[in-house]
């Protein structure tokens, strides 16, 4: 009961992004981080990521008006689009399905997604001098060294407010399974 | 947890980071584990932007360029195709139609489609006017004529002889009598005087050297007929259908078909000076409906007779296949012409044989 209104309540947001384009703000935000996790773990770095992932949405938008519901969630003809610059990228035919209708593939981006949700939400719960040095090493790919710069600290204080992030995160999805 | 340890973990986070396999120690895996999972969180300020490049591209309706430059100081990736247009729609189904538009990609595939139909209807065409094809040639009885040719007479050789008495009969089958350089008496199967006065041997006139099986039962040695005794159909005395007092279908008192005394004439076989008739129109033999229906296939092998006016005779099969077949060649090559095969630079007549293929494409 709960999918069939999800997936209404989906139908209504593409129609409305099809009649109003600025309406796609909405399926934006529904989609993001499924489409994210999917093309993240397909690629080699956090720039390629962020590359294809805003080509998807910029080609979805400009072909929403051919988009025809046929049953398929949303995020399958999203990842359909992901499939094909993928493929494009690494230089050879495509033998992905343009709409993914596998739904153990889509449970494990939607899984993914709820993941990397959390984790973002126990970032923001860190204290800022962990979260610092957290986003510095995985989100801007900088060194110990240059972190201690930024911050004032030694390199070893750094390593540390490092390993204190990590285990609280990790005590965190610990609780979150038990 | 000591700093050594701290060590390691930084190590290993390193590692990860540059996508490099690390030996993972067990109390860190699980936090290396989160590590991973922090690789794929999509960071706030990214998530930020391309929003607000999607809200600006729905702004300009359909324009799907981001031609000015972001606010947000986090670079977003712009779409590869330049415009609405560069991306191909797809033909039959919803989907995305994400991939480029490119014109040699579409030009190469409209040639290979039109070489491709192209093929197609070729081959139709080619499998409706060809539906048996049958190949055909002449093969020749001496094979290698033409390495060592002999050179051309100056007149016109040969030889031969032919008689009979005008009996309504063919000659009948038997030896001939020896060569000599006079002929006193012609030869003769049915003596018509039993008591002559001055008896003589019968001879054809030819060189003496040239001897044949002696016997004295008279007769043509190429008559097919075995009995009753008869001099022959021709005329002139001797034996055979010819004329003049020989032996065989020339004229003359010599033997064979030729003329003029000696050893000659008839049919000649292809090599030491003779050439090969040529076939000049020869149209291709129907298939019988049985051998079709059978898919039946293979080579009929014919006999014949190239005659001077380059036209076959005495036809008859070699080598049988079957099924309708046999005959179908042999009313194919009743039909053919050639150029006759040539001795000296005159037409003669040759034996051959033929080769019929039918071959079902």
């Amino acid at each position: 009961m709960k999918a069939t209104e999800h997936d209404a309540d989906e139908r209504r947001l593409v129609e409305a992004a099809q009649r109003d384009p600025r309406r796609f703000a909405g399926l934006y935000e529904a989609n993001f981080r499924r489409v994210y996790a999917y093309v993240a773990r397909r690629v080699g770095s956090r720039e390629e990521a962020e590359d294809l992932t805003a080509e998807v949405f910029h080609q979805a938008l400009a072909g929403l008006g051919r988009f025809a519901w046929q049953g398929a969630p949303f995020v399958a003809w999203l990842l359909g689009i992901a499939s094909h610059l993928l493929a494009h990228r690494w230089q050879r035919a495509t033998t992905q399905p343009e709409v993914l209708s596998d739904d153990l593939e889509l449970a494990a981006v939607d899984d993914q997604a709820e993941r990397q949700a959390l984790f973002a939400q126990m970032l923001d719960r860190l204290p800022p001098d962990q979260r610092r040095v957290l986003e510095g090493r995985f989100f801007e790919q900088r060194s110990i060294r240059e972190l201690a710069q930024e911050l004032g600290r030694s390199e070893g204080a750094v390593k540390q407010l490092q390993f204190r992030a990590l285990e609280t995160l990790r005590n965190h999805m610990r609780d979150r399974r038990e | 947890m000591n700093n050594s340890l701290i060590d390691r973990l930084d190590e290993s986070i390193d590692a990860r980071l540059a996508g490099r396999s690390s030996a993972a120690v067990a109390e860190f895996r699980e936090l290396l584990w989160v590590v991973d999972e922090l690789r794929y969180v999509p960071r706030q300020a990214f998530h930020a932007a391309l929003r607000a490049d999607i809200l600006r591209t729905a702004d300009r309706g359909t324009s799907l360029a981001l031609r000015s430059e972001p606010a947000s100081p986090v670079s977003v990736a712009k779409p590869r195709g330049s415009d609405y247009e560069s991306i191909i729609p797809p033909l039959f189904v919803t989907g995305s139609g994400s991939l480029p538009i490119r014109g040699s990609h579409l030009a190469v595939s409209f040639a290979l489609h039109v070489v491709a139909l192209a093929l197609v209807a070729a081959s139709g065409w080619w499998m409706v006017e060809n539906r048996t094809v049958v190949r055909t040639r002449v093969a020749q009885l001496i094979p290698g004529s033409s390495d060592y040719p002999l050179p051309i007479a100056p007149g016109k050789i040969g030889g031969g002889g032919g008689g009979g008495d005008q009996d309504k009969m063919a000659a009948s089958r038997g030896a001939a009598p020896r060569f000599a350089a006079e002929q006193l008496t012609p030869p003769a199967v049915v003596v018509r005087n039993e008591d002559p006065k001055l008896p003589a041997e019968p001879t054809l006139i030819g060189s003496p050297t040239m001897i044949l099986s002696p016997s004295d039962k008279y007769g043509d040695s190429m008559a097919a007929v075995l009995a009753p005794p008869s001099n022959g159909t021709g005329s002139g005395g001797g034996i055979g259908s010819g004329h003049g007092g020989g032996v065989g279908a020339g004229t003359g008192p010599g033997l064979g078909a030729g003329e003029g005394g000696g050893l000659g004439g008839g049919v000649y076989t292809v090599g030491g000076g003779v050439s090969a008739p040529r076939p000049i129109f020869d149209p291709d033999p129907e298939y019988s409906d049985e051998a079709r229906k059978a898919k039946f296939q293979g080579n009929v092998e014919l006999f014949a007779v190239i005659g001077p006016d380059g036209r076959p005779r005495d036809l008859r099969v070699i080598r049988s296949l079957g099924m309708g077949l046999d005959q179908k060649a042999l009313d194919a090559v009743w039909k053919w012409r050639f150029a006759p095969a040539m001795k000296d630079g005159h037409a003669v007549a040759v034996q051959v044989s033929i080769e019929v293929a039918f071959r079902l494409y």
